[in-house]
């Protein structure tokens, strides 16, 4: 018996949830899917090849024949809410997030030799995260009396929403798999980066408490003194390419990747991007042995648990963001085997049915190898982002901004003066050599 | 459409600048402020510039707003401002405004920006550096040293020489 809530059974709750399961079945057949019949009728869906992409009369017969399924799927696929909500944009970068957590609970476990999450979901404890996310989601969201709730309440949205319109801006895959493939596509990564500051001091100063409001005020040291090396280092690349569209900028990297011809600027750029995601050794902003948790101390439940969601969008963005800059993007070797011939030619047989699907490769095979090269590299600078927080100690804070100031910002003129060097003599750029 | 924009972002802009200044929060009044930079940033995009409005908002929003926010954050404001509700004042501001809005107007309006096309297509922000390499170099040598001096400027206030502490070791 639990002092908590006395009343509780389990079959309560499991009668509970059943009760649920019925009405929505229920209401669903009775009303939502004669809605959506009629609903239809007054929609306009796209046409194909002279043929409506789905007949309103026919619309249930999709769910017996699957072939009919197809076009729904392509044109789903091809749409913008499907690119802004699932593929390139935020749920791929939330589920590459999640699948970061993971790796890093259990990396950094491995480093320290411990085990790290291991008992939910059996294997290697990969139910871990969803445990966690649960757990979040029914905490309690306490706020504090004197916080000024408005700001307090919109901070976490707003990280996230911030986040995401960074991820949109990463192309992923050729061909346009971009959320917003626009002309200042870099300079647009700048403008949306120009927002976490503002966010996070906003949010620290909100709480109306010591230890957030420190930590808002060292992260805003920290991100306003690393963003003018952040830009600087990337101004070599775009002086090379002479764009500033992030889609041709790893379209010219066909050949060669830019890492090789302007090291230092990829090292000031890391170095950079780990100051800006407050990652370890340059995490003073949410220093647990010294301020808590930081400028996310008062943050408790979902709220918290948006902002975590939003720091790691936010790191699988500039891992991003590192690929297409210095690694190539999506280059890579073609090894991503050919959809079977037979099956678009004679279909699938299973005994005395034969099922044709015309129509069948939903995605191409450039684009799927594309994806999988451009998954690898971010995880691979994912990993390196992750990897000092098992080695490195926390550092001071004048060293930090000594560094940022004094050291990157010098690295980074060196590599535009290199850039400057290979373009003058004729190596790389317009009209270069190679 | 454009027009619905238009209107949205200029409801948005003046609203927010007069919020700014009548908000009695200091931090609500530089959000204000914020938005009333966004909105200038809604124009340039409305304008076909998007160069000019990512600028607008990196270097306005990220930085300038940035600034006035933390020092607003470190100021107590008692010791420094005590309120003057005084009405003559504020008709006087109104007036001083309208008579600078007028005449700024007129001088705008009187220096040929009717005859400017308004169908003409977007310029390309290589067009824009490539005549800051010829038309106007000497406009670009004069922000080159600007810059340079203050990046030098930064650099040296960066640099400090240490204080011997014996408690600290570099």
């Amino acid at each position: 018996m639990s002092a908590i809530a006395p009343k509780f059974r389990f079959s309560y709750f499991l009668k509970s949830v059943l009760d649920n399961v019925f009405w929505i079945v229920t209401l669903f057949t009775l009303i939502g899917i004669p809605l959506v019949m009629i609903l239809l009728f007054y929609i306009e869906l796209p046409v194909i090849n002279g043929n409506k992409l789905l007949d309103p009369y026919l619309a249930l017969t999709t769910l017996a024949d699957p072939s009919r399924q197809i076009p729904m799927l392509k044109s789903i696929i091809h749409s913008d809410f499907f690119r802004i909500t699932a593929f390139p944009g935020f749920g791929f970068a939330a589920l590459l997030a999640a699948a970061t957590i993971f790796i890093e609970r259990k990396m950094l476990a491995k480093l320290q030799l411990r085990v790290g999450p291991f008992y939910c979901g059996k294997v290697e404890g990969i139910l871990q995260l969803m445990g966690d996310g649960l757990k979040l989601i029914s905490k309690e969201i306490i706020i504090p009396a004197k916080a000024d709730k408005p700001i307090f309440w919109a901070a976490p949205v707003l990280f996230v929403a911030t986040a995401a319109a960074f991820v949109s801006l990463i192309p992923v895959a050729s061909g346009g798999w971009v959320v917003a493939d626009i002309d200042v596509g870099l300079l647009a990564v700048f403008a949306v980066i120009g927002f976490f500051p503002v966010i996070t001091v906003l949010s620290a100063w909100s709480a109306n408490s010591k230890f957030p409001f420190i930590g808002g005020i060292r992260a805003l040291h920290q991100m306003v003194s690393f963003e003018i090396p952040l830009i600087l280092s990337v101004l070599g690349i775009v002086i090379l390419t002479g764009s500033l569209n992030l889609t041709e900028i790893v379209q010219s990297q066909d050949h060669y990747w830019w890492i090789v011809f302007l090291p230092i600027g990829a090292i000031v750029f890391f170095i950079a991007i780990l100051a800006e995601l407050e990652r370890i050794p340059f995490d003073l902003p949410e220093a647990e042995s010294e301020i808590v948790a930081g400028w996310l101390t008062e943050f408790s439940g979902m709220m918290y648990g948006l902002v975590q969601l939003g720091s790691y969008v936010k790191l699988y963005a500039f891992a991003a963001l590192f690929v297409v800059l210095f690694l190539g993007g999506w280059h890579g070797p073609m090894v991503w085997p050919p959809f079977p011939e037979e099956i678009i030619q004679n279909g699938i047989s299973m005994g005395p049915i034969t099922l044709h699907l015309p129509g069948l490769p939903l995605l191409d095979q450039q684009m799927l190898n594309d994806v999988l090269w451009f998954v690898i590299k971010t995880m691979g600078v994912i990993f390196v982002i992750l990897l000092p927080r098992g080695v490195f100690p926390r550092i001071r804070i004048d060293l930090l901004l000594h560094i940022g100031w004094y050291k990157l910002i010098g690295l980074s003129f060196v590599n535009i003066f290199i850039a400057l060097g290979l373009l003058y003599a004729g190596v790389l750029g317009p009209g270069g050599i190679l | 459409m454009a027009d619905t924009v238009f209107l949205a972002i200029s409801v948005l802009t003046i609203g927010s600048a007069i919020a700014a200044l009548e908000v009695r929060s200091l931090i609500y009044g530089s959000i204000s402020l914020m938005g009333t930079l966004g909105g200038i940033a809604g124009y340039f995009l409305l304008l076909d510039s998007p160069f000019v409005a990512m600028f607008q908002i990196a270097v306005y929003i990220g930085s300038i707003a940035v600034l006035i926010l933390f020092t607003v954050m470190l100021v107590r404001r008692q010791l420094i401002f005590f309120k003057v509700e005084d009405k003559r004042r504020r008709y006087a501001g109104i007036g001083l405004m309208l008579i600078m809005m007028v005449s700024l107007g007129a001088i705008i309006l009187s220096s040929g920006i009717k005859t400017i096309q308004t169908d003409a297509p977007p310029i390309d922000f290589r067009t824009i550096g490539a005549d800051f390499l010829t038309y106007y170099w000497p406009a670009l040598i004069l922000m080159a040293l600007i810059l340079a001096s203050s990046v030098i400027g930064a650099l040296t206030l960066a640099r400090r020489e240490d204080m011997e502490d014996d408690q600290r070791t570099n």
